[in-house]
């Protein structure tokens, strides 16, 4: 925070003047006239401020650097980007130095060339040729620029036997591996720490020839997206420990999938596999979600993927035990249970990870058979509109909507560990824009300064009758946000809460300054939620609690809401998922199905928007995708399901919520009003527990579902943060 | 030229030609006997010289399989064309022209046809 | 016996002789250029922190109240907003506070100035004059940079060792001296010099070092400064220019001004 708490006083002076939503950096006066420059001879118009190296871009040129990063402060250090401008005595440094009218700069000059070869010839004089053990060889930005633009010879001799610069690695935790002797002092990861993580862990120490990067004392970087400074790392100096000399980014497959671990954001990532095995996963660009970040549970624990795995299907046999079967007996079993009972004695529970392909044909077979008890692991109050409306349950204001908010009221949710990617823009948005935050619930540390109004649910009451101190911040504000957690939801008095935010969300709506701004939002923190209660779903398992049924089928139900104790002595239980996990004893017949790499699957995140994780790698051994064990299972019961391959469910998806297949878009909701009317309904009374969600320390994000908690290397996380 | 007179001639001169070995239906038939003991008395040094996975009776089996694919041919010159092909393939056995994949070949089974139906299709992992 | 034939060795050396000559030649022909990597420096102190028994996470380190207002207003003189300036003046009160910072000094350090620890740790690494390992009562600095080496540095350096039992670097068993060989301290002009904590003692001969520092373990306070006789920087044998008295004010101006 010290680099950034000075921007933040200087933009305080600046506060006032500033457009709302606009940069910091960006002028206030109205639009800037555009200014002519020279490169390589062709004229380009630019805004004022523009540096040499984005005028660059512009044409199409690109200019290489280390130091540089789109996404973080410039910091000018690494020279790389040395250019030509003509009158210029010495080559400028492209990525800080904003052009003037008139420059020639000449990328390709001559001097230019000398500059980057010079430059490249001092970084390597110190860099170790240890390339064919580096993890990084084959995407080494030094690699690809010594190609590019170094000379095609060395003067390195050393004569005396002194031996390059050696520096010690750094401990930073189980997921960055450290070889401190490439690093290159680009100081990307520090501020990346310092920026986006909102964590200052790693600077520089030292000076001159004996500078390190690191920590000075040992500790673990713990952040929650600590893995993106090895995606930022230029060289070799941060690499992952998990994928350390695993394999080379030329042997893998990739695969542009989307993920599902990240609480609702469904960030976009590549899969990297080799051989039908995950080896790794990276983030992929989208501006609206993740930009170019992912957290670390998306990142690592992919290893969850190939642990604890349900291979084969499993029938409950005489003894008790169950063993291992074929699909043919299993479904068999399945399905004379199935038919032997009354359609209204078989329920469902749909876990967190379950996409919408399958949850759309469980829902059609058990309608078939005279069913009408579906429902989600995740509880979300039902009073009122309750789910009815799509409003009630969306992150409304989207993601990126964050950046033009200029209030956001946190109620009952830890976004840093709920959904990090979300939190990273609040904290984007607080750095820039001067975000105002408050918070009712715990106190956490969400990387960036908020007001804590408290943790008591009476705050919400007086809030909502505007008798808070905190009332009029909030009545005065253009744009803002109320974000619940869908943790505080699912207390007792969770409708109340809900509806006590429905007014409060109501009132601030008259007193934006844009009519389709949205005030409510719900952050969800499981991936199947909101396709599930688009599809229908009903929130909850109090349905089930209240009428136990004879036949219960768990699709990847895996938080342990229902216990044994809560069902009939007879009740026979079908678990259908990936992993073995929570309470697996208590099933009678268990469907092994495919994880979110091993399937062509729909998910919907908090903010409404369908998107397809692709298949990269099959799934092991017998298991088969989700929705057609379902179908199976409906033909073998003698209720076929009309849908035979992917496109006709995909036809079906469209016939139930044509919203599920419109990929990459954002399907707004609406009815803010008559969902207001409907909340006054509500007679729910508020606790008087504290409103605390689950998460609160790093320790409780990193298992939060069934394959993190298989996953080694987020128990590594968890040991090395607890040894901290 | 038109057509039809392209066709008459191609009948008159199959009509006129010489057959290929074989004058009759009785030498025809002896020189597949001759063929077939010779693959028969090859069989055993082919096993052993390809070092193939078989055992001796197993090829013979083969053979008689494969010769019997043809039992319906009537035609002598068919026949003939049949047993001059059987020899080259004889030959190149007995020198080791051939490589044992070749061999291997010949009982080379066909995978049965994907199921069409989406449940057995489901149990087979197709699908 | 061949090696003992003095016409053989000139021969080698001959040889080696015109080798080298042709060699340089070669070199010059071509404009070689070579150059290789800077050699391992042995800092005086890593950049990196070791728990060690005098310096860990749990070394006692509070500032004295007098210390604390002190650093109050240190902090006053920067702008609100701004409070993460005063880290080097507030660093340099805890060293003279302890004579040392220590981890937990710069801990608290960020504590009071409300900024990242890791920032304290950088600004602390950078300056060598912040000494994070703890030092003897008197911090003795020798420089050994050219001017003071031509002038005679290297003997005074001997004397030192000699006479404190102990190499660069280290602290006396009484934990009274450390001895550290720095660059240049500026006084070029009195050279050669120390430093000892905050006083510079120049114009240095072997006698003096002895003096200075049988004074210091007799627990007396020598004098700094010069020690040839000079007051400051003027030349040794009186002044060479401005030797005069100044002119008045009216000097060559016109008569009628």
């Amino acid at each position: 925070m010290f680099r950034l708490s000075a921007s933040r006083v200087w933009q305080l002076s600046h506060k006032l003047t500033a457009p709302l939503g606009a940069r910091a950096n960006s002028g206030t006066s109205p639009a800037p006239e555009k200014i002519e420059v020279f490169v390589d001879d062709q004229p380009v118009y630019v805004d004022p401020g523009t540096t040499v190296l984005q005028a660059c871009a512009q044409v199409g040129i690109e200019i290489p650097r280390f130091c540089y990063h789109d996404r973080l402060s410039v910091a000018g250090n690494c020279r790389m980007c040395l250019v030509e401008v003509e009158k210029s005595v010495k080559p400028v440094a492209a990525c800080a130095m904003p052009v003037m009218k008139g420059w020639r700069i000449k990328p390709n000059s001559e001097m230019s060339r000398k500059a980057r070869e010079g430059v490249m010839e001092f970084l390597l004089m110190n860099h170790p040729l240890d390339c064919p053990i580096c993890d990084q060889g084959g995407e080494c930005d030094l690699q690809d620029q010594s190609m590019a633009f170094g000379s095609d010879r060395s003067r390195f001799v050393d004569n005396q036997f002194t031996g390059k610069r050696a520096v010690q690695d750094k401990n930073v935790g189980p997921l960055i591996k450290t070889i401190m002797t490439r690093c290159i002092h680009c100081t990307r990861c520090i501020r990346f720490a310092s920026e986006i993580a909102g964590v200052d862990d790693l600077g520089t120490t030292g000076r001159g020839g004996s500078m390190e990067v690191g920590t000075y004392i040992e500790k673990m970087f713990a952040s929650e997206l600590s893995g993106n400074i090895i995606d930022l790392c230029p060289v070799g100096a941060l690499t992952s420990k998990p994928y350390a000399f695993t394999s080379r980014p030329w042997e893998t497959r990739k695969t542009e999938s989307v993920d599902i671990l990240d609480a609702s954001a469904s960030s976009n990532i590549v899969v990297s596999t080799r051989g039908g095995e995950v080896m790794r996963i990276l983030p992929r660009l989208h501006e609206d979600i993740n930009e170019e970040w992912i957290s670390d549970k998306t990142r690592f624990a992919y290893d969850g993927l190939k642990r604890q795995r349900l291979t084969v299907p499993m029938v409950k046999s005489e003894e008790g035990n169950l063993v291992p079967s074929d699909w043919q007996e299993a479904l068999q079993k399945v399905a004379i249970q199935l038919n032997t009972v009354d359609g209204s004695e078989i329920a469902a529970i749909a876990g967190g990870l379950a996409d919408a392909e399958a949850l759309v044909s469980l829902k059609d077979f058990l309608n078939r058979l005279g069913s009408e008890t579906l429902c989600t692991e995740e509880v979300f109050p039902m009073d009122a509109s309750g789910t009815d409306l799509r409003s009630n349950y969306l992150l409304n204001t989207s993601i990126s909507g964050v950046e033009e908010a200029d209030l956001v009221l946190l109620v009952g949710t830890n976004p840093r560990f709920e959904a990090p990617l979300f939190n990273a823009r609040l904290r984007k948005n607080w750095i820039h824009n001067d975000l105002e935050v408050a918070m009712v619930g715990s106190k956490v540390d969400l990387t960036f300064d908020y007001e804590h109004l408290g943790d008591s649910v009476d705050i919400l009451q007086e809030l909502a009758s505007g008798k808070h101190p905190f009332s009029q911040k909030l009545s005065s504000a253009k744009r803002p946000m109320v974000v619940v957690g869908s943790g505080a939801l699912q207390r007792e008095d969770g409708a109340a809460i809900h509806s006590a935010l429905t007014s409060i969300s109501q009132k601030l709506r008259a007193g934006s300054d844009s009519s389709d701004w949205k005030v409510l939002n719900v952050l969800h923190r499981v991936a199947s939620q909101v396709a599930a209660l688009d599809l229908g779903y009903q929130a909850g398992v109090d349905a089930i609690r209240a009428n136990p049924p004879k036949v219960l089928y768990l699709l990847g139900a895996d938080e342990g809401t229902i216990t044994r104790e809560d069902l009939p002595a007879d009740c026979f239980i079908v678990y259908q998922g990936h992993h073995g996990d929570a309470g697996a004893i208590m099933r009678m017949s268990v469907l092994p199905g495919a994880a979110y790499t091993e399937k062509d699957a729909t998910y919907i995140n908090t903010e409404g928007r369908a998107q397809q994780t692709k298949l990269a790698v099959s799934p092991p051994g017998y298991a088969r995708e989700d929705w057609k064990i379902i179908r199976a299972l409906s033909e073998v019961s003698g209720q076929t399901l009309p849908y035979d391959d992917i496109r006709d469910l995909m036809h079906r998806l469209t016939q139930v919520s044509p919203n599920l297949t419109r990929y990459g878009e954002v399907e707004e909701a609406n009815f803010f009003a008559q969902a207001h009317s409907l909340a006054q309904l509500v007679k729910t009374k508020f606790s008087k527990d504290p409103l605390t969600p689950k998460q609160t320390t790093l320790k409780d994000f990193y298992m939060t579902d069934s394959i993190s908690r298989a996953s080694r290397t987020m128990a590594k996380c968890i040991q090395a943060v607890s040894k901290k | 030229m038109s057509l039809p007179t392209q066709a008459a001639r191609a009948a008159a001169v199959a009509k006129v030609v010489q057959p290929i070995m074989s004058r009759n239906a009785e030498e025809a038939r002896r020189r597949v006997i001759q063929l077939y003991k010779a693959w028969w008395r090859e069989m055993p040094i082919t096993v052993q010289e390809y070092q193939l996975d078989i055992s001796a009776k197993q090829g013979r089996q083969k053979i008689k399989e494969l010769f019997m694919k043809n039992a319906h041919i009537k035609d002598i010159k068919v026949i003939d064309m049949l047993v001059i092909k059987g020899k080259q393939d004889l030959e190149e056995t007995i020198h080791i022209w051939k490589q044992r994949t070749h061999l291997m070949r010949y009982f080379y089974e066909p995978p049965n046809k994907p199921p069409t139906d989406f449940l057995s299709g489901f149990y087979a992992g197709k699908r | 016996m061949l090696t003992s034939n003095p016409r053989y060795f000139a021969g080698i050396i001959f040889g080696v002789v015109w080798y080298f000559e042709f060699a340089t030649n070669i070199a010059q022909a071509r404009q070689l250029r070579n150059f290789h990597g800077s050699p391992a420096v042995a800092s005086e102190q890593l950049v990196v922190h070791k728990d060690t028994p005098e310096n860990n996470p749990n070394t006692p380190f509070e500032f004295s109240q007098e210390n604390m207002k002190r650093v109050k207003d240190i902090i006053a003189i920067y702008p609100i907003g701004h409070e993460a300036a005063a880290v080097i003046p507030v660093l340099d009160l805890a060293q003279r506070q302890e004579g040392w910072v220590s981890l937990t000094a710069m801990n608290k350090v960020a504590e009071i100035l409300q900024m990242p620890k890791m920032r304290v740790y950088e600004v602390a690494t950078f300056y060598t004059m912040f000494n994070r390992e703890p030092v003897g009562k008197y911090h003795v600095q020798i420089c050994t940079t050219t001017p003071c080496m031509l002038r005679g540095s290297d003997g005074i350096k001997d004397t030192l060792i000699r006479k404190l039992g102990i190499k660069v670097g280290e602290t006396t068993k009484d934990k009274l001296f450390t001895l550290s060989e720095v660059e240049c301290l500026g006084a070029c002009v009195n050279a050669p010099m120390v430093q000892i904590n905050d006083f510079y003692y120049e114009d240095l001969e072997v006698k003096d070092m002895d003096e200075i520092l049988d004074d210091l373990k007799a627990g007396k306070k020598p004098k700094p400064g010069p020690r040839n006789g000079r007051f400051a920087s003027e030349p040794l044998g009186g002044l060479t220019s401005l030797t005069r008295t100044p002119k008045p004010p009216e000097f060559g101006v016109r008569d009628d001004l």
